[in-house]
């Protein structure tokens, strides 16, 4: 009789045991499988090759990891999402071709990109007509939203068009304010390379250095196709200014950097999220110690909301770097995928014939704790999560030295 | 040989070897007093009823000693494992999530300019603001400042002053023109600097007030230097 006990209390201990063990190997062997049913995309517009394509390619992994994340979650019933990423080479005439053929695919309920503001300039309208909602993580010109009289009288355009970066007319002045007030910069020589966001940002920024007190002590304009900047960085160096401004991006930042310092001006050269790039860096050389970055969004290390994505986007196993759109490239493709859950919701769990127009419709009150913070969407489109650092180079990497809130 | 039976016993040396030997006082009681908690040291008396419940127990053992083992074998193993899977360091446990750092749950926001009072020394002028904490640890602002030379200020209350998650506070700041040459008279988007302090971190964080801000800090300022010609200084 005991020995039966015996062998009764052993057979119940393993399986208490075999259960205990069960329970403990099911979160590792759950991939996260397919949520099964309806299809949804969710395009992309980037410079997938190119000189920009550090920065597209890190908005590309980072949609992706929304895509999986929301399909291991199962964030959306009866939805499986997919991702289809075209490469705009910062082209609008590209930007726009892609736009048309995101809009002919039946599947594409929402769009995450571009990068570039004149590429975002050539695609709203396609994507207007179509009610294909875009979520850009990166444009940063004000007229996208606000219309182009927005420093007067404040007009939106499109309704599909929404962006979860901040824009310029924070940007520039956050920059001049900065320069005036923390560096104490007087005198400023700014650049820009004619494009939609370069002259866009190097306008704000000017506006606000001289209502500040400071002076302008010339201007140029670049080619953006060219590398040889060494005719502007002699007129930098006659100048007698203090601080170069460049409204541009890094292929080009890069190299005139190192041509002002090569041309004896020993002042730093300063640029918007353009230039906030490892990239930067390289090509600027190691003069650049010093040179200076405005960026949307808080460093990624103060935001206990991107710890996650930065370890997810490591076990995914990315090749590239998330970048300085990682975080918003992530939180725009969340934004879609809340609006088609919203949709979906409200349908009963199923997509509406009319699924496009109402997602869009749904993105306006779309709200979530991203990871950039909380992501939410004001009368325009734009963020109302308005945040912006200033970075240096020191010891061959950007290092945040200032940050602000727009809370107005 | 001397006497004194091994540590633990060895193939052979059990004390319950054979039941006879358990009813070996005189053996057991040598090995007991060094070994009160080896098994031999229970056989010490056969007339107890834990040595009557010993003995029957060693005599079923000892029929099916081979079976017996292995399911006792088997039983501590299950227990162990069971033992050391309860009682696993759990993540949750090992790292509680960190405060979050001061600036990314502070919020301050503009109300409008308010009045200063009767006495108050020339160009000077005040501004009310709100100042939040969303969550986590509480916050300490340990300086407010705003960044233009010739222009100075002071807060009611006056840092440092600490603030609870959850709860907002009406903060007055108060601007007094020290030297009109040296502020800006129409700026774009003026911000105060705050240096705030929590668990965390100790940060300085800009927040920019907006628009209207600007627009009655302009005008302020304007009124302010109005019938000044340029580098006064306001003593």
């Amino acid at each position: 009789m005991r020995q039966r006990s015996l062998i009764a209390i052993t057979a119940a201990l393993s399986a208490g045991a075999l259960t205990l063990t069960a329970c403990g190997s099911r979160d590792s062997d759950d991939k996260g499988s397919d949520s099964g049913g309806t299809t949804v995309t969710i395009g992309i517009d980037a410079p997938l090759t190119g000189d920009l394509s550090a920065l597209g390619l890190g908005i590309k992994n980072s949609v992706d990891l929304a895509a999986k994340t929301a399909n291991k979650q199962k964030y959306v019933d009866g939805i499986t999402f997919k991702i289809e990423a075209l490469d705009d080479q910062a082209q609008p005439s590209s930007g726009q071709q892609n736009a048309t053929k995101l809009v002919a695919d039946k599947s594409v309920l929402g769009v995450v990109g571009p990068l570039n503001s004149s590429v975002a300039e050539s695609m709203q309208k396609v994507f207007d007509d179509a009610k294909l909602v875009e979520v850009s993580p990166a444009n940063t010109n004000p007229a996208l939203t606000q219309g182009t009289d927005w420093a007067t009288s404040k007009k939106r355009v499109y309704k599909s068009y929404f962006r979860t970066a901040t824009t310029d007319a924070i940007q520039g002045p956050f920059a001049a304010q900065y320069l005036i007030n923390d560096a104490k910069k007087k005198k400023v020589f700014v650049i820009d390379d004619k494009k939609t966001y370069g002259a866009g940002l190097a306008g704000t920024f000017t506006e606000e250095f001289k209502k500040l007190g400071g002076t302008v002590a010339g201007t140029e304009h670049i080619n953006p196709d060219s590398k040889d900047f060494s005719a502007i960085a002699t007129k930098v160096k006659t100048s007698g200014a203090d601080v170069v401004y460049y409204g541009g991006e890094y292929p080009q930042a890069g190299p005139l950097s190192k041509q002002i310092k090569a041309a004896g001006a020993k002042i730093p050269v300063v640029g918007g999220d353009g230039i906030y790039s490892a990239d930067f860096i390289k090509l600027a050389g190691a003069t650049a110690a010093g040179d200076l970055a405005t960026s949307v969004g808080a460093p990624v290390e103060q935001l206990p909301s991107a710890k996650e994505f930065v370890a997810n986007y490591k076990t995914e196993g990315y090749k590239e770097a998330y970048e300085a759109y990682g975080g918003y490239s992530y939180d725009s493709a969340w934004a879609i995928i809340e609006a088609v859950k919203k949709v979906v919701d409200d349908n009963d769990g199923k997509l509406p014939d009319d699924a496009r127009a109402k997602v869009t419709a749904a993105m306006q009150n779309v709200s979530f704790d991203g990871v950039t913070g909380k992501v939410s969407f004001d009368e325009f489109g734009d963020a109302t999560n308005k945040q912006l650092t200033v970075y240096a180079v020191e010891n061959g990497a950007w290092k945040p030295v200032k940050s602000g809130t727009y809370s107005g | 040989m001397s006497g004194v039976g091994p540590v633990e016993p060895g193939e052979g040396t059990h004390a319950w070897e054979t039941p006879e030997s358990v009813h070996a006082p005189a053996h057991a009681s040598v090995h007991a007093p060094a070994h009160a908690d080896a098994p031999g040291a229970l056989g010490a008396d056969a007339s107890t009823p834990a040595a009557r419940l010993l003995g029957g127990l060693v005599r079923r053992h000892a029929a099916h000693r081979r079976a017996a083992s292995a399911v006792l074998a088997t039983a501590v193993l299950l227990a162990g494992g069971g033992y050391l899977y309860a009682t696993r360091p759990h993540d949750t446990e090992q790292a509680a999530p960190a405060p979050p750092f001061p600036s990314q749950v502070v919020d301050v926001s503009y109300l409008g300019e308010v009045a200063v009072p009767p006495g108050a020394r020339p160009r000077t002028f005040a501004f009310d603001i709100v100042f939040g904490v969303e969550s986590g640890p509480p916050v300490t602002v340990t300086r407010l400042a705003q960044p233009y030379l010739g222009l100075s200020l002071t807060s009611d209350p006056r840092a440092p002053f600490r603030t609870k998650a959850g709860s907002a506070r009406k903060v007055v700041i108060t601007m007094r023109v020290t030297e009109c040459g040296k502020v800006p008279k129409n700026v774009g988007l003026p911000f105060v600097d705050v240096t705030l302090r929590n668990a965390r971190a100790i940060q300085v964080h800009s927040f920019i007030l907006g628009t209207r801000y600007a627009h009655d800090l302009s005008e302020a300022l304007q009124v302010a230097c109005s019938n000044d010609s340029g580098n006064h200084q306001n003593t």
